[in-house]
């Protein structure tokens, strides 16, 4: 029986240091980390995206992330998109300042009393953030059972990384197209006892949370999707 | 290029999950704030990530002091990255070697050592820009 890995939530502040807003992001983040979700959710350092190795990287790709930026130059949110992967929810701290009706948060080194206040906030909102993520119920089956990567199979191989998230190689519309996790994906269906009769959205949906998938070719990737998962299968019943 | 009378910027490293990252920034802080208010200008690292033009301008003109938190260096990397030139690199970890008794703890709140460490560390940045403006000459080149 292999061991278990657990799911968590990625969160990437984009700490900017210019801005009190960015002091927020930081500590809000912090926040979740240590107090309101410890366990649950990892901090990724932005710049490691650039800085750091692919591992960094697929790490983000893998897990689900939450990005939060002081201000609307977005760097978090734009930055994981670029460099990994499309963030499953973003905040934006100047937005959930003027949404919430705090005063002007001030003191990019010690924060004013309405910066205080906006900490608390985005700490809240990000801890509901990460609970609707894992507590999708879909993943949340996910969650209790995920297993470690198997050896590669034959059909995918092995992230470049090292991380062990195996990526699979699947032909849409002629076009080859890596996709991470959909081993362990298709291994989780299976377990549930999802045939490749019963599936509707769901699997899509799941592979979009670790993939990015462009919104015009969905039903491309629905189709082929299936079919991938119609031979995983065929081949875990020989 | 010389450095007499010419603003220089300073990025620290925006590490979250550590003490060390914290003490870059507290030291940036303490640099700009304090120290040298009228020289420094602080560059957040978020913006060269993505490659805000007006930061990557920033450090294109301006001689930069980088300070980093852990052995990534992504502060030096992404000055460098972004054609700018490192004139003075820093790292925390360099900086507590020295100084054994400052044990920085805490990420969110700095204990009292750590927040000493980013003093004492911001206060060395300032001597060693010191002597580089009385020589006027930079201590990094450019990058290729």
């Amino acid at each position: 029986m292999p061991s278990l890995i657990e799911r968590k939530v990625g969160i990437v502040a984009c700490s900017g240091e210019e801005l009190a807003e960015g002091t927020v992001a930081r500590l809000a983040a912090l926040k979740v980390l240590h107090e309101t979700r410890p366990g649950k959710t990892v901090t990724i350092c932005l710049p490691l995206f650039l800085a750091g190795g692919e591992g960094d990287r697929a790490f983000a790709r893998f897990h689900p992330t939450i990005t939060i930026d002081g201000c609307d130059l977005r760097c978090a949110a734009r930055g994981t998109e670029m460099y990994s992967g499309k963030p499953t929810a973003s905040i934006v701290i100047s937005d959930l300042v003027a949404e919430c009706g705090l005063g002007k948060v001030e003191g990019r080194r010690q924060l004013n009393a309405s910066g205080k206040q906006a900490v608390d906030v985005t700490a809240q909102r990000l801890t509901e953030f990460v609970d609707e993520i894992l507590g999708a119920p879909a993943l949340a089956v996910l969650n209790s059972v995920v297993a470690e990567p198997k050896p590669a199979q034959a059909r995918s191989v092995g992230c470049a990384c090292g991380s062990g998230i195996p990526i699979s190689k699947v032909s849409i519309d002629g076009k080859t197209v890596e996709l991470l996790a959909l081993p362990l994906i298709f291994q989780q269906f299976r377990k549930l006892g999802r045939g490749p009769e019963s599936l509707d959205e769901d699997l899509l949906a799941m592979v979009k949370v670790y993939n990015q998938v462009p919104p015009e070719e969905e039903k491309s990737y629905h189709e082929a999707i299936l079919r991938e998962y119609a031979v995983f299968c065929q081949e875990v019943a020989k | 290029m010389s450095l007499k009378k010419q603003s220089m910027v300073v990025v620290p490293c925006s590490g979250i999950g550590k003490s060390l990252g914290t003490v870059t920034r507290e030291a940036a802080y303490e640099l700009c704030d304090n120290l040298r208010p009228s020289d420094m200008r602080l560059v957040a690292l978020s913006k060269l990530v993505l490659g805000d033009a007006e930061a990557c301008d920033l450090v294109r003109s301006s001689p930069a002091v980088t300070i980093d938190g852990c052995k990534q260096m992504c502060a030096s990397k992404l000055v460098k990255h972004n054609g700018g030139m490192v004139a003075l690199e820093f790292a925390v970890f360099d900086a507590f070697r020295n100084h054994k008794d400052l044990k920085p703890e805490g990420i969110a709140d700095l204990n009292p050592e750590g927040e000493q460490l980013a003093r004492v560390l911001a206060e060395e940045i300032a001597e060693h820009l010191d002597a580089i403006l009385c020589s006027g000459t930079e201590q990094g080149g450019p990058h290729a």
